[in-house]
């Protein structure tokens, strides 16, 4: 099915109708990887609100994933919902890294009550077959 | 493949522990241990160690450099590699293994897991220069029970990581694996908190009306690196 074109003049305003919500709960995505960390707030049903990572701090190369990356990535996240009117969060991680505990704590820190903590890491049920084993 | 270096002098020699290890045969008395009976004495912490040495010592007329894995002092780099690769093995280790999740968190096993109340993360993995000692440093979120309760749990199933970690990588000698309570991440919180704090406080004397939403200008002096570009 293809997407249906906006209609000059009435649809073209639904971008900016984003920006005006108000939302007292919410969810925070952590995606740690090893070399990176995305932190992706979003509300309950899912739906983005924004969104920041080490790289868009002006990390670059191993040093977005270290811990402090992470913090400076989720403070950024946050501040822009905070504004919003967020008070309560539930926080996702998925992935190993040091971006979990990092952002965790940074996400305590800036004042949002964290209601629960969730890993959903995907894990499959003995699906694809992982890449191969690096030799060291 | 280890890259066996045996070298004249004994700097890379790592802190005492493990100079049961630095065994160099062709220097007549070095400062860690020329015999094997010394062996015997300095190999107290070392069960597997003690058994190599012990097995050694039945055969010491033997030429002792056909012995596997014990004299060799790996490169530096390929001493980062592996704690790399130890890292990344470990933590999915810690996400996937069933035997290590119940054992950090108690409640995983009657099948409340998907709402944590600690995280355990690993923070930090150093491997002594001759691959055969592993300090493992986890940090714990949560708060003091979960801390404890992580912990010990991590270090009863500290044999059964080293096999599981023998199988998944290739090794010559799987190393021995402590694991180390980590503070730093919790210490560095509390310090940009208090920071946070004094920022705020300072904000609000000078401008009490604007004080919520200021944009944070100048992290510089209070950051943990020093070279980092803070982009608003």
């Amino acid at each position: 099915m293809a997407k249906a074109i906006p209609k000059k003049g009435s649809r073209g305003r639904i971008g900016s109708r984003k920006s005006i919500r108000k939302i007292p709960k919410g969810v925070i995505h952590i995606q740690a990887s090893f070399n990176n960390t995305i932190v992706t707030v979003t509300d309950v049903r899912g739906r983005v609100v924004s969104w920041s990572s080490a790289g868009t701090c002006g990390f670059k190369g191993t040093r977005r994933g270290t811990p402090f990356a992470a913090q400076t990535a989720a403070a950024n996240a946050i501040r822009a919902v905070v504004d919003q009117g967020m008070q309560r969060a539930e926080v996702m991680i998925k992935g190993p890294g040091l971006g979990r505990d990092a952002a965790l704590r940074a996400i305590r820190r800036s004042g949002i009550l964290l209601t629960f903590v969730r890993d959903v890491t995907p894990m499959p049920h003995n699906g694809c077959r992982p890449p191969k084993k690096r030799r060291v | 493949m280890p890259h066996c270096i045996v070298t004249t002098t004994n700097h890379h020699c790592p802190p005492p522990i493990t100079t049961a290890s630095c065994y160099s045969p062709l220097l007549p008395s070095s400062s860690s241990s020329s015999s094997v009976s010394r062996f015997r004495e300095s190999s107290i912490g070392f069960p597997t160690a003690k058994f190599h040495y012990s097995f050694r010592s039945s055969n010491s007329n033997s030429n002792r450099r056909r012995k596997v894995g014990v004299i060799c002092m790996a490169k530096e780099r390929r001493v980062k590699m592996v704690a790399k690769q130890i890292q990344r093995e470990l933590s999915d280790m810690l996400l996937t293994d069933q035997v290590l999740q119940y054992a950090i968190l108690p409640e995983a096993a009657l099948g409340a897991d998907r709402y944590l109340s600690s995280l355990t993360t690993i923070s930090d993995v150093e491997v002594s220069s001759d691959l055969q000692v592993v300090k493992v440093y986890v940090s714990v979120f949560g708060d003091e029970r979960g801390k404890e309760v992580a912990l010990s749990g991590l270090k009863s199933k500290a044999k059964y990581v080293r096999g599981q970690l023998g199988k998944r990588m290739k090794l010559r000698l799987t190393p021995e694996i402590r694991f180390i309570e980590d503070e730093s991440l919790e210490r560095g919180s509390r310090v940009i908190a208090i920071l946070d704090k004094i920022k705020s406080e300072k904000n609000t004397v000078e401008n009490p009306l604007v004080e919520s939403s200021d944009p944070v200008e100048d992290w510089d002096d209070e950051d943990d690196d020093d070279d980092i570009i803070y982009v608003k």
